[in-house]
């Protein structure tokens, strides 16, 4: 018997729009402000720019309700709300956790993704 | 000789001094008025080079403006429910012929002013976070700062909001006094040395 054929919406492959014109440029207001500060900054925390802009775009996109990535999103902005200030006083601990989020994050960008192939109602 | 009513117990201060921590996350109650009445007054109160006081306090407790500030202020983690700027008036300092480049004497009356500040938060019950990390025009811009007005420091404050601090067991030690004092000679950080 042949296996049946699973349809998804273009909502669970991840199709939904989720910022505003005005939230993009709060993001990009924010990267290069980030840009202009890394200039005297220490060099580390560049890098905590850009998990934290991660976070704030994640932020962002919550209020826009996504479908395919919600759960995720929710705990991944956690992970990075939790672990980022630790780029303060453990820097080591805060590297460790810099070298752990993009195996999740690749995760479930692959996973979304795969799901384009499954047609199913548009968006 | 200050009259010693005027003296605050110096063990109680320095035990305050000894638990303040910045505070990043906030509850969002609001921070009352009067409450930031006197933080500004403490503000004020701080040591001015040459008594000429070339800053000025901006309070910004508009939810939708302090939003707009924390788009150009990466170093404010999270919104806080109010927050106060410390602006350098260039015109006044240029005025009295005062360096306004960084690390000189008008900076430091910044420093004394967020300090004294801090301290009132924090015997107030409310908690702070010094935020140095955010674009002058940006925030400027956001504000529609006059141009004679530079933001130098924000004050990000509020209820301190209960968090989970991960801390591990190999972290760094916390700096002591002794690693950042010397007594008499560089390299010497016994007190015995000073006599």
């Amino acid at each position: 018997m042949a296996k049946p054929e699973v349809v998804v919406s273009g909502l669970e492959r991840g199709e939904k729009l989720v910022l505003t014109e005005e939230e993009a440029l709060e993001v990009i207001t924010f990267l290069v402000s980030s840009a202009e500060i890394c200039l005297r900054e220490p060099i580390y925390y560049g890098t905590l720019r850009l998990v934290d802009a991660a976070s704030r775009l994640i932020g962002l996109i919550q209020k826009n309700t996504p479908v395919a990535t919600e759960g995720f999103l929710r705990g991944f902005k956690e992970d990075i709300d939790t672990h980022k200030t630790l780029a303060m006083w453990d820097r080591e601990a805060y590297y460790d956790f810099l070298r752990k989020i993009p195996f999740s994050a690749a995760k479930e960008l692959k996973r979304v993704r795969e799901l384009r192939g499954k047609i199913g109602g548009e968006v | 000789m200050i009259a010693s009513a005027e003296v605050v117990d110096s063990e109680a201060l320095l035990g305050m001094m000894r638990k303040r921590r910045v505070t990043r996350q906030f509850t969002s109650q609001a921070v009352p008025i009067e409450v930031l009445q006197k933080i500004v007054e403490a503000g004020r109160w701080a040591t001015s080079g040459g008594n000429r006081y070339p800053h000025r306090f901006l309070v910004v407790r508009d939810p939708h403006r302090i939003s707009l500030v924390r788009a150009a202020s990466p170093g404010m983690l999270w919104e806080p429910p109010a927050l106060i700027i410390i602006m350098l008036d260039t015109e006044q300092s240029k005025a009295d012929l005062m360096d306004v480049d960084p690390f000189t004497a008008s900076h430091i009356d910044v420093g004394t002013a967020a300090m004294s500040m801090l301290t009132m938060v924090q015997s107030l019950g409310l908690g702070a976070c010094p935020v140095t990390s955010f674009s002058k025009s940006g925030v400027s811009a956001m504000l529609e700062l006059p141009s004679n007005l530079t933001p130098e420091f924000i004050l990000i404050l509020g209820y301190p909001l209960a968090v989970t601090r991960v801390i591990n067991a190999n972290a760094p030690k916390p700096v002591t006094v002794r690693d950042l004092t010397f007594w008499e000679f560089v390299g010497l950080h016994d007190p015995k040395h000073g006599k």
